[in-house]
């Protein structure tokens, strides 16, 4: 990818973009630097999942859930917003900037919202610009083994 | 031939040896020291440390992780190349080069030799240095070797105070010697009263005498219940061990590549079978099989230990378990209760 | 034999003699220096080598895990251990009727790495008195005072007495110096991303990925670590930067609201890697957002497991 389209992966609850329009935008759509996991809802994201997207080369991270009282689990969201944001905080602790995750918590009135979304995260993105902290697995760029 | 190399020269001497060989020494690694490459800082060196490195020179020939080869996804491999480039290992101690030749019967065997292991074996040259003052954990003389053990070595270096006194033992390590002021017979006199000395004082710490009997008998004894208790079963004593080699071979897809990496037998996965099953389901089995392994399968093996009394076990166990008190209770196991 | 240890061990005797007790888990002493050993005693005639001091390292509570929940354990327990107990309670680890804590108010735990560090040379003997240690090596003998000695964790214990112990022998003692803990987590805070993310990279690459520092831990108990996986495989294989910056950051994750800074992780790693300045900071954070301290009883679950729909005025964006 180039500097000016860095690499984001978006981790999307697959009941969370209400508009059919926003759904297919984003399954088929996507620019080529973006990619798609989508999951059953937020709290099947592992913490893990967004550790495994930095290492091997996002420049940043999107969580796009439901707000709060609509999620289809009732309180999925409720659980994943404690331990995600913790764990963003911990990234942020040793030595990760915090704006390469975003959270964007949407509802029925969003239609339209992820694209502006993911546009402002890039533009954000291309302003940090490219990042090696825990870049450690990104193809040609692979963390070395001490030996 | 004896060969002297005055303390001050040191510095000078690695130098010279640099400029023909990769030179591995002892130097500060954190808090502790490791076999690492020699860049000129002589205030790194770790010679009068206390006790052996940290962490085990074996990983110079058997790196804790190392590439085997690399793949395509359209079916093409290829091996990485052997490390052929002449190395030497300055300042380890006699355990551990007694060590790399007890693995030499593992990865240079007769039917089966390791390409890896086996290049940067013969690429290197060891120069011991010898234990005038052993710790309180080691137990070389116990277990076939000693303080001043030449087994491995191409030069066995003894601290004779204001200098080192080397005796060059191989072509190799004349080689390395020749630019190198002889010894006096003062000098040599010297040194053997330091290795008599260092070699009488180290006290022995278990009888080896019918102990591979014991164990072989005790194969299932509650004794093995009451070892594992406080055993944690970590990888300390196993990735520490200087005679410790078992691995696990591991494709790393995302880098289409395969992986050897160091495994312990005190970790549940090691045996776990790929239907579940786990031979050794338990910390029983494991502790008995690291014991069992060093003590008694290496001598059915080889005929010999696979111990060097190197004493890392003992010193790094997290729980303070010590293998030589462990065998000293092993050793008193009656030895009929399996044949009644 | 210590005024204390004679009343610890008087008092592990009765338990095993009255068949209170199944097992009573306390340490024996050590065969290798500096590292006295957890013990199981399951009957009064094992006490011979009873043992405790400031150099028992390890977290007893770890040991927990271990017993199908009928048995009736006896233990040792020190603040930090105290709190453990509690919250594998809380996880439902073990009933609470089945385990008799008596506790010790903590002076501090040393740390052997301070003690080999500080005399260079190899140590022959230690001797323990209140307040100071001498170590004697081959060739001289140091004086330390034990503050000098203590364990990071236990520099900055918050809560070095039993808190809810069945019994409780000796005379409470003072918290050191809990701020300490707020004002490390910050000064490491302070310190620009860089310097951070150099600190931590130093740290994890020493790593050889022995698991001691999971194994010491009472809150390591999952039946399958996630590095142990084989499908799917959560991280690399290798001692490389992937694998072991993943290790650090995931294993101290688990912890986030289940650590309660016993530092025996670090006590157990054989590479001096330090691990609780990350542990701390989930501590803080926890305690700061949710007002969560872990284990300071044994009903109220850690804030990963209590969030409510009154989190809905957290979320923002
Ligand atoms: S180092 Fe100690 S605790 Fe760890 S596996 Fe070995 S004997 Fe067990
Ligand atoms: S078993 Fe222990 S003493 Fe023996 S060689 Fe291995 S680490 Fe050294
Ligand atoms: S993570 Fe470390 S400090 Fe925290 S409870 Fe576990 S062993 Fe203790
Ligand atoms: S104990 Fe230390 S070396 Fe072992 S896995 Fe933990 S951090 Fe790594």
């Amino acid at each position: 990818m180039s500097a000016n389209q860095p690499n984001i992966v978006l981790f999307q609850c697959q009941w969370c973009l209400y508009a059919k329009t926003d759904q297919d935008w984003v399954e088929n759509s996507l620019p080529e630097n973006m990619h798609l996991v989508k999951t059953s809802c937020t709290g099947r994201i592992n913490p893990l999942f967004v550790l495994n997207a930095i290492q091997g080369g996002a420049e940043g991270v999107m969580i796009s859930g439901c707000k709060p009282e609509i999620c289809h689990f009732k309180e999925g969201n409720i659980g994943a917003r404690r331990q995600l944001s913790a764990f963003q905080k911990l990234l942020t602790h040793i030595g990760f900037d915090r704006s390469r995750i975003r959270f964007v918590w949407m509802d029925l009135q969003d239609t339209g919202r992820i694209q502006k979304e993911l546009a402002t995260f890039e533009k954000d993105l291309v302003d940090l610009g490219q990042s090696a902290v825990l870049v450690t697995r990104k193809p040609g760029f692979e963390g070395g083994m001490h030996d | 031939m004896n060969y002297i190399l005055s303390r001050n020269d040191i510095p000078k001497v690695l130098e010279m040896w640099s400029k023909t060989h990769q030179v591995f020494a002892p130097q500060k690694y954190s808090n502790f020291s490791a076999f690492l490459p020699y860049e000129g800082k002589a205030e790194q060196l770790c010679l009068e440390y206390p006790h052996n490195t940290r962490y085990p020179p074996k990983a110079l020939f058997l790196p804790q992780s190392e590439e085997l080869l690399s793949y395509t996804k359209d079916g093409q491999a290829s091996e990485p190349a052997l490390d052929a480039k002449p190395k030497l290992i300055f300042g380890i101690h006699a355990c551990d080069t007694r060590a790399m030749t007890l693995l030499d019967t593992v990865f240079d065997a007769k039917d089966y030799q390791d390409p890896f292991w086996k290049a940067r074996r013969e690429s290197t040259a060891i120069i011991t240095l010898g234990c005038d003052e052993p710790c309180s954990t080691c137990f070389c003389t116990t277990v076939e070797g000693g303080p001043f053990n030449r087994q491995g070595a191409d030069i066995i270096m003894t601290d004779i105070g204001e200098s080192f006194h080397l005796e060059a033992l191989t072509p190799k390590g004349e080689n390395l010697c020749k630019d190198l002021p002889y010894a006096s017979a003062a000098e040599d006199r010297k040194v053997s009263n330091v290795q008599e000395k260092a070699t009488s004082d180290m006290p022995k710490a278990f009888d080896t005498e019918g102990l591979k009997t014991a164990l072989d008998a005790n194969f299932d004894s509650s004794y093995w219940e009451e070892v594992q208790r406080s055993c944690l079963g970590c990888g300390v004593c196993t990735f520490l061990c200087p005679t410790c080699f078992c691995f696990d071979i591991a494709d790393e897809a995302a880098r289409s590549k395969r992986y050897r990496n160091w495994d312990t037998c005190m970790f549940s996965v090691y045996s776990r079978e790929a239907s579940g099953h786990n031979p050794r389901p338990s910390r029983k089995e494991r502790t008995r099989q690291r014991l069992m392994h060093k003590y008694s399968y290496w001598v059915d093996q080889i005929g010999k230990i696979g111990c060097t009394g190197c004493g890392r076990c003992v010193r790094y166990c997290p729980v303070g378990l010590d293998i030589r008190a462990m065998l000293r209770e092993a050793g008193k196991l009656p030895v009929e209760v399996i044949h009644a | 034999m210590t005024d204390l240890e004679m009343k610890l061990k008087a008092e592990a005797k009765r338990l095993l003699d009255e068949h209170l007790v199944d097992v009573f888990i306390g340490f024996r002493k050590e065969n290798a220096p500096l590292h006295p050993q957890p013990a199981f005693f399951t009957n009064s005639d094992q006490l011979d080598d009873f043992v405790y001091n400031n150099l028992c390292q390890n977290n007893l509570a770890k040991f927990l895990t271990r017993y199908p929940h009928e048995t009736k354990i006896g233990m040792i327990v020190r603040g930090c251990e105290n709190r453990s107990v509690n919250h594998l309670i809380v996880e439902r680890q073990h009933p609470r009727e089945n385990i008799i804590m008596i506790g010790v108010p903590c002076t501090g735990i040393y740390d052997w790495r301070k003690i080999t560090q500080r005399c260079g040379e190899e140590i022959s003997d230690v001797e323990l008195s209140p307040g100071k240690i001498t170590v004697k090596t081959s060739k001289n003998q140091f004086e330390f005072e034990s503050k000098e000695l203590l364990h990071v964790s236990c520099a900055r214990c918050s809560q070095p007495n039993p808190i809810s112990a069945d019994l409780v022998i000796g005379e409470p003692v003072e918290p050191k110096d809990p701020a300490r803990a707020k004002r490390q987590v910050e000064t490491f805070g302070g310190m620009t991303a860089k310097a951070r993310y150099e600190w931590f990279t130093h740290e994890s690459e020493r790593c050889i990925r022995c698991y001691a520092c999971r194994e010491a831990c009472p809150m390591c108990y999952c039946a399958e670590c996630f590095v142990d996986h084989g499908a799917p495989r959560w991280t690399e294989s290798m001692v490389s930067k992937a694998g072991m910056q993943t290790w650090h950051i995931i294993r101290a994750f688990h912890q986030t609201g289940r650590c309660v800074d016993c530092g025996a992780c670090e006590r157990a790693c054989p590479m001096d890697i330090r691990m609780t300045y990350i542990t701390e900071k989930l501590n803080t954070d926890m305690e700061n957002e949710y007002q969560f301290i872990c284990g300071m009883d044994d009903k109220t679950q850690p804030p990963f497991a209590a969030f409510t729909m009154d989190d809905k005025t957290r979320f923002v964006a």
